[in-house]
């Protein structure tokens, strides 16, 4: 994980020796941020205060913030506000970065002790999940088999002779063509299964975690699949989309690499609650009847606009006038949530930009899509249709600092 | 979680023209591993048929088969049963238990598929399963007129087979199962 140094900007004055821990969060990240929906402004060199002593000190960037997510992950009830401003400067380390994201998700608690109880609780569900909807037919069929003859007898056949008929199970077997054999929906659901491992092997074919050949990671694709069609089983009416597994990859990487072994083994089931949660606020875009509709992708897009509008109006104008419209770059910023637009160590970064906003996901992306565009501003305003739509259909490198910045500090349209 | 079709005795064109229609709409590609056919399909129009529902398709050798270089026995194995298959017009006396079971014992399987009698028949005997799928077109055959289009769908998970056992009667298709486990230390069906 590529952790930037922030551009030193402002000196703080001396702060009182009283003052707690807490204040001096809010006060102590930079001038007068007074907007109430979102926290920091630029990086800082800022003074910490020791615990009870007296010292005043300059420290960079990543020591405080991590020193300071140490502190605030290790309080009985965490301080979700405290946890968003942290996050959203993207500077989480990769240890913290799984428990960050599952208590910004609302998926863990805030009361610490409460932890234990609720990640037992939702795996113990998971597992009833599966094996309520994802398990083979033939594996069903001899537990409901074992449950219904096990006073019958002679059923290992013992005796020579002819074998004994009986009936089959509901009228079931393997050729039924009937929509409520549990045969044809596991041939139905064959063809899902098809599209998601197809999904499945184009992902981040550069990262072995998810396109290698061995072991580990056909055990993720193979935790991957599961996750994604018992979405897709639960939530019939969106059924599985494209893109879904972009959504799913960087969730499930980084519940997997979580350094506390139990939290790593659960990641399947975990990551299942998490992508449920990411994906309640975006299913809306994947679903092509509501595309027209006031929470659909079209609607989304062009708040885009307005936003954009807002912030910059001579690049607005310009790309207006060229017909570069939103549906033809933003239209898989927005669905995929970025993911398909940067490295993917900056996909952690922004996700954790995104996920720390507490107004909401969606609200984060928009800023965040918005200031891809002022950021590349001097491109674009050069620029023609054809050059101007292959710059951000690929969107080149650039500081993330300096993205999520301006990010922040763009006027929200009222 | 294998399926594999067991099927045979078809006389496609000579005795009958074609599978049932009710059998024929049952019978997609994509749901079935193997099949294994007991021989005298007998054309091979019915050979691509079949190899189209399926690619991985076994055939012995029918008496009536125009095709003459099927095998005259074959044997695969199948998850942990070993499969052997054998039209059955070369053992005789036709359909003799013990017959069938020298063959099976030469061969060395846990389950024999034969035909040529064109009656559904699944038994266990000497250690081995002895299953007949039946004539799948329900063809004539030199022993009777009477004859049930019938054919078999083995689902074959670890150390347990359920065999199901399609057959049409008065225009209905009836499914029925017969169910087998075989032990783990021996090689005999237990």
């Amino acid at each position: 994980m590529l952790l930037r140094r922030g551009k030193p900007h402002l000196k703080l004055p001396e702060k009182e020796e009283e003052e707690e821990l807490e204040m001096f969060q809010v006060a102590g990240r930079g001038p007068a941020v007074q907007r109430h929906e979102e926290s920091s402004g630029p990086m800082t060199r800022f003074r910490r205060i020791g615990r009870g002593m007296g010292r005043l000190r300059e420290v960079s960037d990543d020591d405080t913030t991590t020193t300071e997510l140490e502190f605030e992950l290790s309080c009985k009830v965490i301080n979700l506000e405290a946890l968003q401003q942290i996050a959203c400067c993207g500077h989480l380390d990769g240890e913290s970065r799984a428990t960050v994201w599952k208590l910004l998700l609302g998926y863990l608690p805030a009361e610490r002790d409460a932890w234990e109880g609720e990640l037992a609780n939702n795996r113990l569900r998971y597992a009833e999940l599966k094996e309520e909807l994802l398990v083979n037919p033939s594996e069903f069929l001899r537990k409901e088999d074992e449950t219904f003859s096990v006073s019958k007898q002679g059923r290992i056949m013992g005796v020579d002779g002819l074998l004994s008929r009986q009936k089959v199970f509901n009228g079931d077997h393997p050729l039924s063509l009937g929509n409520d054999s549990i045969w044809y929906r596991y041939f139905k659901d064959a063809e899902i299964v098809g599209q998601i491992d197809r999904d499945l092997e184009r992902t981040h074919p550069d990262i072995e975690f998810f396109s290698g050949d061995i072991s580990q990671s056909k055990r993720n694709r193979g935790a991957m699949r599961n996750i994604l069609l018992l979405f897709t089983k639960l939530n019939p009416a969106i059924g599985y989309v494209q893109g879904m597994n972009e959504v799913l990859a960087p969730l499930y990487y980084v519940l997997n690499t979580d350094p506390n072994e139990q939290n790593a083994s659960n990641a399947e089931a975990d990551s299942f609650f998490c992508f449920v949660r990411v994906m309640s606020d975006s299913v809306d875009h994947f679903c092509q009847q509501l595309d027209n509709s006031s929470v659909g992708i079209h609607s989304t897009l062009s708040r885009l606009s307005e936003l954009l509008k807002g912030n910059d109006e001579e690049l607005w104008r310009h790309l207006e006038n060229l017909k570069v419209n939103p549906q033809f770059y933003a239209f898989r910023w927005i669905t995929l949530l970025l993911t398909q637009e940067f490295e993917f160590h900056c996909i952690m970064r922004i996700w954790d930009c995104l996920l720390s906003n507490p107004l909401g996901v969606q609200e984060m992306l928009l800023r965040v899509c918005c200031a891809m565009l002022v950021c590349a501003r001097h491109e674009l305003l050069k620029g023609d249709f054809t050059s101007n739509l292959k710059l951000l259909q690929h969107y080149p490198e650039i500081d993330l600092d300096y993205l999520l910045d301006t990010a922040h500090h763009l006027t929200p349209i009222s | 979680m294998v399926l594999v079709l067991a099927l045979g005795d078809l006389h496609i064109p000579h005795r009958a023209p074609d599978l049932p229609a009710k059998f024929k709409s049952m019978l997609v590609p994509g749901k079935i591993q193997h099949i294994i056919c007991t021989g005298n399909l007998c054309i091979k129009e019915v050979h691509d048929y079949l190899k189209s529902l399926c690619p991985d398709l076994h055939v012995t050798r029918g008496e009536y088969d125009e095709d003459t270089r099927y095998p005259e026995t074959k044997t695969l194995t199948i998850g942990q049963f070993k499969l052997g298959l054998c039209h059955g017009h070369q053992i005789i006396p036709w359909g003799d238990l013990d017959s069938l079971a020298m063959l099976q014992r030469q061969l060395d399987v846990d389950i024999l598929v034969t035909g040529h009698t064109h009656q559904f028949k699944a038994y266990k005997h000497e250690g081995g399963v002895v299953i007949n799928p039946g004539s799948a077109t329900g063809a004539y055959s030199s022993i009777t007129y009477d004859v049930n289009p019938s054919f078999v769908l083995m689902d074959i998970d670890s150390l347990r087979v359920v065999v199901y056992v399609y057959e049409l009667i008065d225009g209905e298709v009836k499914v029925d199962k017969i169910d087998f486990k075989k032990t783990a230390t021996a090689n005999a069906s237990q």
